[in-house]
């Protein structure tokens, strides 16, 4: 559905984009995640048809985005970051005049911009201007219309910026649901958001694609170690027995508990568990356990990593690029 | 064709629909009562060959109002959609850059001739209302509001131009203002110092000077020369426009 290869944006003197190529197959939703800055919007801005790559090649619906820029943005839908929309119209007016310029129009319209308006919950905004509507309302106004015309491709930048957690939770069971009938690049910045949402990740960090991947993967793939909590009974140098088992890199005694419970912290390696050992060492040691958790790293983690890392690429580890 | 029309609906739906055409029309009538006031005082006071049509269109009043349309009507057009950014959410839409940047002017077009309408009914009734002594030559009714609608065409392509430039209505406002300003300066230049530069200087200066043209069509005579200088002006000044809107979406 989209492909693109080694897309360079220069700004006057200012490198957005810098030599990236990616690829989304149909029926895929795929995260473009980075921090403000990195270079999402103006990707997106390309892809859709807004915006000239100053190199490379888009392709998008089968179509090139330089040559044939109408086709494209026949089969896009598109919203742009903030949402914005033309303050004096009417929600359904302004989804009117959107679906006619992108070549509806009759009873088809009219069902389709009901249906739409149904789907992202602004029926009952339908006669309210859109200067007067608040933040929430107006992003999915803006969803809205990127959706009248069934668009084969969905961008959408930033779709739940700014609004509340429930209208996160409702845009996000929406684009869920619409991933039957059509692709999907969205970007964020909210790493949650893509776990829940995005089959794929496209991690981007000053202009530079830093990891491409599925959520999972990612978070699997991670370079940090996994921890483990322990609370336990039991005397003598635990934290030393506690290292030995082979995974386990580092084990540090946390502060006193109310005695005799002791906690330790275990630094295990990535793709490692280690609770089994640890239950057949205390029951050998005759240790009581009151409690062992385990915390995998988020993808959360990830991003920090990465972005961390920014001026060194050579320190990502090269599964993850 | 189709989207040229939805965009042109759109364009004056929003002039209407927003306070800008009813202010500007408000403005108009006055200043033209005025204009109209004062040629009715010339008339009154000696017989005269001008007509109240080319009285009208005489009077400081009427160069007052003129210059007020152009950069109000046209100032909001690109930079106010550059301000709030729909003009992303426009050329997403398959939609072409003309299409866009004619369905704006010709928007602005309609808006500037409907605010002549009410001067039509000032004449109208001044001729009613004394039983036929105020004439209304044919010639000077046809020939002034023929050069009205060129001229204005003129300067609302400069005012469509002004405001690809900027997101800042304020600065596209001045822009218009003062590249119209210039060109009906140079009537004025020559009035002033007419008698002392040479016929040739003369004639070429007021070849482009739209009180000239004003003096020349309010008088009845209409001159296919103004109307082609203003009509091939203004699809310069809108192919200009074009190429910003275009060259700001495929800057290399």
């Amino acid at each position: 559905m989209i492909d693109v290869q080694e897309l360079t944006k220069q700004y006057a003197g200012r490198t957005a984009v810098n030599n990236i190529s990616f690829r989304v197959e149909p029926g895929e939703i795929v995260g473009f995640l980075g921090p403000n800055g990195a270079g999402k919007s103006t990707t997106m801005r390309i892809l859709s048809g807004y915006m000239p790559a100053t190199s490379g090649r888009v392709n998008v619906a089968g179509f090139d985005v330089f040559q044939q820029s109408i086709q494209v943005r026949q089969s896009v839908g598109y919203m742009p970051e903030m949402a914005p929309l033309y303050t004096d119209m009417k929600v359904k007016e302004y989804l009117r005049f959107r679906a006619e310029l992108k070549g509806l129009s009759g009873m088809a319209m009219r069902r389709r911009i009901g249906e739409v308006m149904e789907l992202t919950g602004v029926t009952d905004m339908r006669k309210r201007l859109i200067g007067n509507l608040s933040k929430g309302y107006r992003q999915r106004v803006a969803l809205a219309d990127a959706l009248v015309h069934k668009p084969k491709l969905l961008i959408l930048d930033e779709p739940t910026n700014g609004l509340d957690p429930v209208q996160i939770r409702h845009v996000r069971d929406l684009l869920r649901s619409l991933k039957s009938k059509h692709t999907v690049l969205l970007s964020t910045h909210i790493l949650h958001e893509v776990e829940q949402t995005c089959d794929r990740v496209v991690m981007i960090h000053q202009g530079r694609i830093r990891a491409n991947d599925t959520p999972a993967n990612l978070t699997r793939q991670l370079r940090s170690t996994t921890l483990l909590h322990l609370e336990l009974e039991g005397t003598g140098n635990l934290a030393e027995k506690l290292s030995a088992i082979a995974a386990v890199r580092k084990a540090t005694e946390e502060e006193l508990l109310v005695h005799p419970w002791r906690r330790f912290t275990l630094r295990v390696e990535p793709d490692h568990d280690v609770r089994d050992e640890v239950m057949e060492l205390a029951m050998k040691e005759k240790w009581r356990i009151r409690e062992m958790h385990r915390q995998l790293p988020t993808l959360e983690d990830v991003f920090v990593e990465l972005s961390m890392n920014a001026g060194t690429p050579t320190d990502i580890p090269t599964h993850v690029l | 064709m189709r989207i040229f029309w939805i965009l042109l609906k759109k364009e004056l739906h929003s002039f209407f629909v927003s306070p800008v055409a009813y202010v500007v029309l408000a403005l108009v009538m006055v200043l033209n009562g005025f204009a109209f006031r004062a040629a009715l005082a010339v008339l009154e006071n000696a017989p005269s060959e001008g007509s109240i049509v080319s009285w009208t269109f005489h009077a400081m009043w009427f160069w007052l109002s003129y210059f007020f349309i152009f950069p109000l009507l046209t100032m909001r057009l690109f930079a106010e959609e550059k301000k709030m950014g729909t003009l992303e959410t426009l050329f997403t839409a398959p939609v072409r850059a003309w299409q866009v940047v004619g369905s704006k002017y010709l928007a602005a077009v309609i808006v500037y001739c409907v605010l002549w309408l009410p001067s039509l009914i000032n004449f109208k009734f001044a001729h009613w209302i004394t039983a036929g002594q105020v004439e209304l030559p044919a010639g000077a009714m046809g020939g002034a509001y023929l050069i009205l609608v060129v001229m204005g065409m003129f300067n609302l392509a400069v005012g469509c131009f002004a405001s690809s430039l900027t997101a800042n209505q304020i600065v596209a406002a001045i822009i218009s203002f003062t590249l119209s300003l210039l060109h009906f300066l140079m009537g004025i230049f020559i009035m002033v110092v007419g008698r002392k530069i040479s016929d040739t200087i003369v004639d070429i200066v007021n070849y482009f000077a739209a009180t000239e043209h004003i003096r020349i069509f309010t008088a009845g005579l209409i001159d296919s020369r103004p109307i082609i200088y203003y009509l091939t002006m203004s699809l310069l000044f809108l192919s200009f426009t074009h190429h910003v809107v275009e060259f700001r979406r495929w800057r290399p």
